[in-house]
């Protein structure tokens, strides 16, 4: 399954299987975060972007409830996440770096500006959702499966592979991502313009949309130094393709959960 | 049933090497998780259906949802069908092929 996907659908020679590895998981001039990327674009933004990416380029209300009723377990996970990465590691930039994230991601710095999970809900509740509501909704099983997948990188595997699984996603919303072949952003930034969604749904998607820029790159930085200091890059590439599976149906769990809302 | 000619029925991978009966019929798969899927197809199609056996399916799409249309005579029934990670039926409804919905080529964004 995992050939497949990534490699080819048609069976080769163990020659040419080598070859297309090898060429697979070349880390060329741009280091491990332009292979991370090249492989993230491709997954997400290639020639058959995610569906929902398709979706959230003008959302419908079912497509954005989806997100806040499932995101919400993803983004409680986040924070169990970095915590992994910090309480294993030394790397005092590390820790500095997970700090932050948590803290924007989770504990917000004061009334004016609320954390990304706040945001979250508060996009829920302008769309109609209550909050209690929401956050009493558990998740689908293919969001369980998928934040069980990366529960068990932070815990299990090195925390560089850790870094790379969990920050590596974060460039779902990286607007650089055109530059490396993306075929198109996380939405049409032109929402962000208008009325077509509402105030509280633009300020949850500004605030990606403006701050997980360099956030995600400098996450990607700091694995790749510490990936090559203990020479485990190949590892971190094998874990990063996990990540991104279980990335893969998560976002699809966040349209099936849509659809319920559509059809409600 | 007609299957393609090469590789697995549901996925046209050539790797593997999986063979079960369908239908009476030995089939290759390219792993025991697409032979699951799509003897999970057939007992779908034909619950949904009534029919007592099927001519062929024809299968586009990938791991994220396939659109099919299943033939049975001069008869055709159009569907979308999405497994979850062990292979069983996530999502499945009949509607029109023109209308499906998650057809990563069909995309409707710039
Ligand atoms: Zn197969």
């Amino acid at each position: 399954m995992w050939l497949n996907r990534n490699i080819t659908k048609t069976k080769t020679d163990a020659k040419s299987l080598s070859m297309l590895f090898a060429e697979f998981f070349k880390v060329r001039k741009g280091g491990l975060q332009d292979w991370v990327k090249r492989r993230f674009v491709e997954k997400f933004y290639g020639s058959r972007p995610h569906p929902f990416v398709l979706a959230l380029q003008h959302p419908n209300r079912g497509t954005l409830l989806g997100y806040v009723v499932e995101h919400q377990h993803f983004l409680r996970q986040w924070v169990r996440s970095c915590s992994f990465i910090m309480a294993r590691t030394d790397a005092t930039d590390v820790i500095l770096y997970e700090l932050d994230n948590i803290n924007t991601e989770f504990g917000g710095s004061g009334p004016k500006q609320p954390s990304h999970y706040e945001l979250l809900l508060r996009m829920g509740e302008s769309l109609g959702l209550d909050r209690t509501k929401i956050l009493a909704t558990p998740a689908l099983t293919d969001t369980v499966e998928a934040i069980q997948v990366w529960d068990n990188i932070c815990q299990q595997d090195h925390w560089v592979e850790a870094m790379v699984a969990m920050h590596g996603l974060e460039l779902i919303a990286n607007r650089n991502l055109r530059k490396e072949g993306a075929r198109m952003h996380y939405f049409d930034p032109t929402i962000l313009e208008t009325r077509e969604v509402t105030d509280a749904t633009r300020a949850f998607l500004r605030e990606g949309y403006e701050a997980d820029v360099g956030h995600s790159e400098e996450a990607l930085d700091l694995a790749a130094k510490y990936a090559d200091r203990f020479s485990i890059v190949e590892h971190v590439q094998a874990t990063f393709m996990r990540s991104i599976d279980a990335f893969d149906r998560y976002l699809m769990a966040r349209l099936e959960r849509g659809r319920q809302f559509e059809s409600a | 049933m007609r299957v393609p000619e090469k590789g697995c029925v549901l996925c046209e991978a050539t790797w593997g090497d999986y063979w079960e009966e369908v239908e009476g019929q030995r089939m290759f798969f390219c792993c025991d998780i697409c032979a699951v899927e799509f003897k999970n197809m057939i007992r779908e199609i034909k619950s949904r259906t009534g029919w007592k056996s099927i001519d062929e399916v024809k299968i586009e799409g990938d791991y994220r949802g396939r659109d099919c249309i299943a033939l049975k005579g001069d008869k055709r029934y159009g569907f979308f069908v999405r497994f979850d990670s062990k292979g069983q039926v996530q999502d499945f409804n009949n509607r029109p092929i023109t209308e499906a919905r998650v057809g990563p080529q069909k995309s409707k964004a710039v």
